[in-house]
Formats: C-alpha cells, structure tokens, sequence
C-alpha cells in the first residue's frame, strides 16, 4: 500500500488515475471515531493510493477532494478542475458585501 | 379468443438475472436507496460506530448498464449517461445509491455536512502546538552567544 505524505501529491496522482481508467478507478474513504482516524484510498485495480491522517485540517481538504470527484464522476474524466472549483466560488459567494462600509 | 395466460408461478428466479436468486431475502444487500435516505442511513451508521467500528464509504463511476448495452450504444452514437455510484458500509450493514449529475451538487452539499457533524474525533491543531514548535526553533539560537564579540583591551602596557 502506497501511502503519501503530501496532501497535494496525494490530490493530483489519484486524479490522473481517475483520468487514465474512469471506468475502473474508485475513491474510498475509511473512517475510525473510536481510532480518530481517517483513511483515503484511490485505486484503479493496478496503482493504489492511500492517504492516512488524524488533522481536523484534513477533513476539510478532503471535503474538497470529494467535491472534485463527484464532478469527475457525474459529469466526465474531462472536465477541468478549474470549472469544479470556479461553480464552488459561484454557488458560494463571499458574504462579506455588508461589512464593506469604510468611509 | 385469446388463450388465457398459462398460471405461472411468481418465482423470484424469473424477476432477477443473477443465477444466485434466493427466495429469502438477504439483509446485507439493499436495493440502491434515494440520496436522501443514504444520507439518513449514513448518519444512523456514522451514529452507531463512535465507540467502536468504522464507517467505509466508497465513490466510483458507473453507468449501471451491462457492458453488451454500452458497445450497442456506442455503435449507435449514443452517449452514454454516467453516474456516480455511492457505497457505505460499517462492517454489517451495505447501503447503496446513485448520484446523477443533476443531483450530485445538492448531495455533495449534503454529504459534507454529514461527514463535517461527525468527524469530531480528529485532532485540531491548535496554535499553542505552533507556538511551542517556534519555541523550540528559538530556543538554541539565544543561547549561541556570539564568539566575535569585540573584547575592550583591560591591559594597557
């Protein structure tokens, strides 16, 4: 088991592996309460990847990653991840408006 | 006249493809669930494993449709529709859905609400373990005192 350090390597092999076999690659997510642990795992029957960790931080990259693949998935290995994080800021847009009242 | 229908026997063998067919039906395996109610299924799993166990869920592309079926399409110059397939599982029970693209936004919104309410258990860096980290950077450095410090001559002869 291949298991990576770096949360960015980890982000762009799974997604070329994803990309190379769209039809076979899968993204599994294991997590521990009891442990605090959380595992990711992405493998096309031939590269696996895993991903260990037991940061709050990384949940939250995580939620990102889960993003990226689920529009890899339903829409298609080529859309572009920029499109992916783009409709993210759109649909989210900065409430901050408000605030901006400096004279 | 049509010829009444010969009685046939309702036998789950006819209904299902899979040689396997049993009458009785297993519990472990569920028919793909509504979104909303994996969601709901999710959350009770997530629920029961906090003192022991674990949750494994596992995303993958699928069309659903056998392979025959997608060359027959491909040699027609249909496209073919994807969607994503959603397991979860915490050892016992399997639950199942389908997330089609018009779908998966609102139940990725979801999802990660439902992973953020329970991840509780990892661990928050907090700043004093930053804090303590740069201390631990700064501490050797005051204590080199500088060799080259200019000594005032004390003996003049």
């Amino acid at each position: 088991m291949v298991y990576i350090a770096a949360w960015d390597e980890f982000v762009e092999r799974s997604v070329e592996i994803f990309r190379s076999d769209p039809d076979t690659a899968r993204y599994t997510m294991k997590y521990r309460h009891c442990d605090g642990k959380l595992v990711l795992k992405v493998t096309d029957n031939k590269e696996c990847l895993k991903f260990k960790t037991d940061q709050a931080q990384d949940a939250k990259k995580m939620e990102k990653l889960n993003n990226i693949f689920f529009g890899l998935m339903a829409r298609g290995p080529e859309v572009d991840l920029a499109e992916i994080t783009g409709k993210e800021q759109t649909e989210a847009p900065a409430p901050k408006k408000g605030r901006g009242r400096k004279q | 006249m049509s010829p009444p229908a010969p009685p046939r026997k309702p036998s789950a063998a006819t209904s299902s493809s899979s040689v396997t067919a049993t009458t009785s039906p297993n519990p472990s395996i569920k028919a793909p669930l509504h979104p909303d109610s994996f969601l709901n299924e999710l959350t009770a799993m997530f629920e029961r494993s906090t003192e022991k166990g674990s949750v494994w869920v596992t995303f993958k592309r699928s069309s659903l449709k056998m392979k025959v079926q997608i060359n027959k399409m491909k040699s027609a110059g249909e496209s073919i529709e994807y969607k994503c397939l959603v397991r979860a599982t915490d050892g016992k029970k399997k639950i199942t859905t389908t997330v089609g693209v018009k779908d998966h936004q609102r139940f990725q919104a979801s999802y990660a609400t439902v992973l953020k309410a329970h991840m509780t258990a990892l661990k928050k860096r907090e700043r004093k373990d930053r804090k303590k980290a740069a201390d631990v950077d700064k501490k050797p450095a005051p204590k080199k005192k500088k060799p080259s410090a200019p000594k005032a001559p004390k003996e003049n002869s």
